[in-house]
């Protein structure tokens, strides 16, 4: 191969290239959203909810024949990437969805590990985004741009030891969790907080701890027990509730086992069988019995996807409706991304009282929702029935 | 290469002599040389990219060399192809469907290679073959005039083309610097696990202690933070003091690596597997456990530091140092200890010494590369650095060799962007990424480049003497 050949070949590419730059075409303009999801690593339940969630919008919408913004119908692009349950790679998600796919808005990512970090590219890139699972102050604190859908713990931690004031009459609370994940241990210390407000000092009498994957809970259940504790808040997920009511049981505790919105999974019941029925948590909707909305939507993931969806998958559906109620208030769609992400930022900020499949909705200053939580209890069919609602 | 006309010659021969006769031309090209033809590709992407890409028929530049549109293509295809066969009844009746489908994303396809061919591999190849004769001319009097000022002039060079390739986009510029991060991480536990033949797995650990010790310096320092109280410092002072906090990071990863060395003095193999493994895990539930660094909800908000001039600075700096540490007397005892420690130690080499100075190394640059990895996704917390981080350094080690500065560089990049290109695929990359390391480890039991030196000098010489013949 010597330079003339090189030259040649060059030539070319080069004259193939104008060709085909003749016939170029503008693209047609298209609201695309982005989804950040964790398909992958620890919690691909979660990222499997969201994104069934996410694709029953979009179908809703293509059926429609896209997303009707000011009277012009817009095609509507998802966009789903996998984070790998990983903060590295939810940044890296993120960067990606803002800089090369250009969404207008993100949903998600889910969990706090991810969320935190990721809301601070969407924050720097002044991209909205709204996570729908993330509970940790810190995904919204001084982020204009960054919202979320679910209630916060310390909202949710008084709403428990409220409840089980009022329904039980207990003054003595145990109170089993994990300390090694973010979740449990900040809903623990929360619960703690409010109970001790109530109940005076030392009202939580045993305040007992484990490790995540830990699966022999004897040694802490038998401290509650001897602590003479009269009933017992373990803030965790499904799997480890069905292994701590079982255990309890075994070692004869008869007393309510009082759970938060992570025991709200379809697995739980197949996991934990008759230990869980007639215990209560509180959480953010009550599946069985739901009606309206809530019945519809459940009732199309049900049948699409063989299992009714836990609250991750409803609270993707709120988001995606509050996403869309934006966008349509803000009216029109320029084309250029910048001023339409701040347009659509302005009108997420501006939602008040959004009827979702998991309450009423008003955004705070911080991006955070005011919302009511649902105390559920497991009915002896295995469904989680509505008992009450409470609101802030 | 001769092939006579009656002995028809095999595949891998053919192989061999196409290889041969594509880089005929280009035997005689300088580093250099090779330098200025990436220069041009990327100021030509920077200039011209995006029309050329629009009129190929994609929206935007491809960000990583047009590999992440490949695997999405794939993937679609793919994805679609599982939706085919899962109603066996409608097979018949989807077919044409699917390939209509599967035809128009395979469209897509020669637009991106034309991309990658027009903007990268053409200008490149042309310009490093052009320039052949200049290029090894100044290449020469560089280096004869002084040869550290001609390593200089390359680095500066490669980083002048790293920072227009990654002023394209954000994401280019995220996943460059974290690339480099992990080339540092790659060599740092190469020295453990390649040079010194032990199986370490405390490197998570390592780097935790690293991004922890500068992520609490830096917040600490400059920052009004909720966890650790107010800044003490002017913001401004935190890029001046920066270094210093990683080092710092260093230092304290290097008093855990005390904590591995001391016990494990007397074991090897498995049971220093199962020591460093245990440590790892130990740092990990201490973070944990610390309240006033956030504890699982982590420590956020580092100060924006780890700009690529930064971390490349970094990179050079930890490869460098690195590098002469395993070519010096202590890195040919490493190799020693490695090969055999009973004889090592008859021919007067202090084992135990070795061994402790080679980790608290490797511990040491590990922490650095931790902090500045804190730094550039700003927010870390305990899960981070578990189980799923330490297949990882260990897959970029072994896939890109052990006992190799190349190795680690060649490790640490293409299993990161694999890791990007194969994100569409979804839970399926579990099955490809293990299945490629598989294929790596029965055709190169040591990785891709495995046992080499690495010699910067030398690489850079001029490939023929100026004025000399071709």
């Amino acid at each position: 191969m010597n330079k003339r050949t090189l030259l040649i070949i060059t030539g070319l590419f080069l004259i193939g290239a104008f060709i085909v730059s003749g016939c170029a075409q503008a693209a047609q303009p298209a609201i695309v959203i982005g989804v950040n999801a964790p398909l992958t690593g620890d919690i691909p339940k979660v990222g499997e909810g969201s994104k069934f969630s996410a694709e029953m919008w979009l179908e809703d919408i293509n059926a429609a024949g896209g997303l009707d913004v000011g009277g012009t119908k817009y095609p509507v692009e998802i966009v789903i990437e996998d984070n790998e349950s990983k903060a590295e790679s939810a940044t890296k998600a993120n960067t990606k969805l803002i800089t090369q796919d250009e969404v207008l808005v993100i949903v998600g990512p889910q969990s706090s590990k991810q969320a935190v970090p990721a809301g601070g590219v969407a924050n720097d890139n002044e991209t909205p985004m709204v996570s729908p699972w993330s509970t940790n102050p810190n995904t919204t604190l001084d982020r204009p741009w960054v919202f979320r859908t679910p209630f916060l713990d310390p909202f949710q931690g008084p709403v428990i030891a409220n409840f089980v004031t009022d329904e039980f009459g207990f003054s003595k609370a145990a109170v089993l969790y994990d300390v090694a994940s973010d979740y449990p241990k900040g809903l623990a210390e929360f619960f703690k907080g409010a109970w001790e407000d109530v109940h005076g000092a030392d009202s939580v009498v045993a305040y007992e701890s484990f490790t995540t994957k830990d699966a022999d809970f004897s040694a802490q259940l038998t401290k509650i027990r001897e602590s003479g504790a009269e009933f017992i808040f373990t803030p965790q997920y499904y799997n480890e509730v069905a292994l701590i009511a079982q255990q309890a049981h075994e070692l004869g505790w008869d007393a309510p086992i009082v759970g938060s919105d992570s025991w709200g999974s379809a697995e739980l019941m197949n996991l934990c069988g008759d230990d869980c029925k007639g215990q209560f948590f509180s959480t953010h909707y009550a599946a069985a019995g739901a009606t309206g909305a809530t019945k519809e939507f459940i009732d199309r993931y049900n049948e699409k996807h063989g299992y009714v969806p836990d609250d991750v998958g409803a609270l993707t559906w709120d988001t995606m409706l509050i996403i869309q109620k934006a966008i349509q208030d803000c009216g029109t769609i320029t084309g250029d991304i910048a001023t339409d992400r701040a347009c659509v930022r302005d009108a997420l900020a501006q939602i008040k009282d959004f009827d979702g499949i998991t309450g009423k909705m008003t955004f705070t200053e911080e991006g955070d929702p005011i919302k009511c939580a649902v105390i559920v209890q497991i009915s002896d069919a295995g469904e989680f029935e509505f008992y009450q609602q409470v609101c802030p | 290469m001769a092939v006579t006309s009656d002995t028809l010659p095999t595949n891998r021969e053919r192989v061999g002599t196409l290889a041969a006769r594509i880089s005929e031309p280009f035997v005689l090209v300088p580093i250099l040389g090779w330098l200025v033809g990436a220069l041009v590709a990327v100021l030509l992407e920077q200039f011209i990219g995006l029309p050329i890409a629009r009129a190929f028929g994609m929206v935007r530049i491809p960000a990583l060399f047009g590999i992440l549109i490949f695997f999405e293509i794939l993937s679609e295809i793919f994805v679609a192809f599982v939706e085919l066969l899962q109603v066996p009844s409608m097979i018949l009746m989807q077919l044409p469907d699917f390939l209509l489908f599967t035809l128009e994303n395979l469209a897509k396809l020669p637009g991106v290679i034309l991309y990658v061919l027009l903007i990268y591999i053409l200008p490149i190849s042309l310009v490093a073959r052009l320039t052949v004769s200049p290029s090894n001319w100044v290449a020469g009097k560089l280096f004869n005039f002084r040869s550290w000022l001609s390593v200089l002039l390359h680095i500066a060079l490669m980083y002048l083309i790293l920072h227009i390739w990654t002023d394209v986009t954000d994401y280019r510029l995220l996943v460059a610097r974290l690339i480099l991060v992990s080339v540092i991480i790659t060599l740092s536990l190469n020295v453990i696990n390649g040079y010194m033949g032990e199986f370490s797995c405390s490197h998570p650990g390592f780097i935790a202690l690293g991004a922890y010790g500068a992520s609490v310096f830096t917040v600490g320092l400059f920052v009004n933070d909720n966890v650790l109280g107010t800044a003490l410092l002017p913001e401004t002072l935190a890029r001046f003091m920066f270094p210093i906090g990683l080092i710092l990071g260093g230092l304290i990863a290097s008093l855990g690596a005390i904590l591995v060395a001391i016990p494990s003095f007397n074991t090897r193999g498995d049971y220093l597997a199962i020591i460093s493994l245990a440590f790892m895990f130990m740092v990990k539930s201490l973070f944990e456990n610390l309240e006033v660094f956030g504890g699982p909800r982590g420590l956020g908000g580092q100060p924006d530091l780890a700009t690529l001039p930064t971390v490349f600075f970094w990179t050079i700096v930890g490869i460098w140092i690195m590098n002469n540490f395993v070519r010096s007397t202590l890195g040919k005892a490493l190799n020693a200890v490695r090969d055999g420690e009973t004889a090592a130690d008859a021919m007067t080499v202090n084992t135990r010494r070795t061994k402790f100075t080679a980790f608290l190394f490797g511990a040491f640059w590990a922490g650095v590369a931790g902090g500045l990895f804190a730094h550039v996704i700003r927010y870390v917390n305990p899960g981070t650095f578990g189980l799923q981080m330490l297949a990882e350094v260990l897959a970029m080690v072994y896939f890109g060799g052990l006992n190799s500065v190349q190795g680690s560089i060649v490790g640490a990049t293409s299993i990161q962007l694999l890791g990007e290109a194969l994100r569409p695929l979804e839970i399926y990359k579990w099955l490809v990424i293990p299945l490629l390391l598989i294929i790596v480890m029965i055709r190169r039991p040591t990785g891709l480049i495995s046992f080499t030196k690495f010699d910067f000098t030398s690489l850079i010489k001029p490939k023929k003497e100026p004025g000399g013949e071709v």
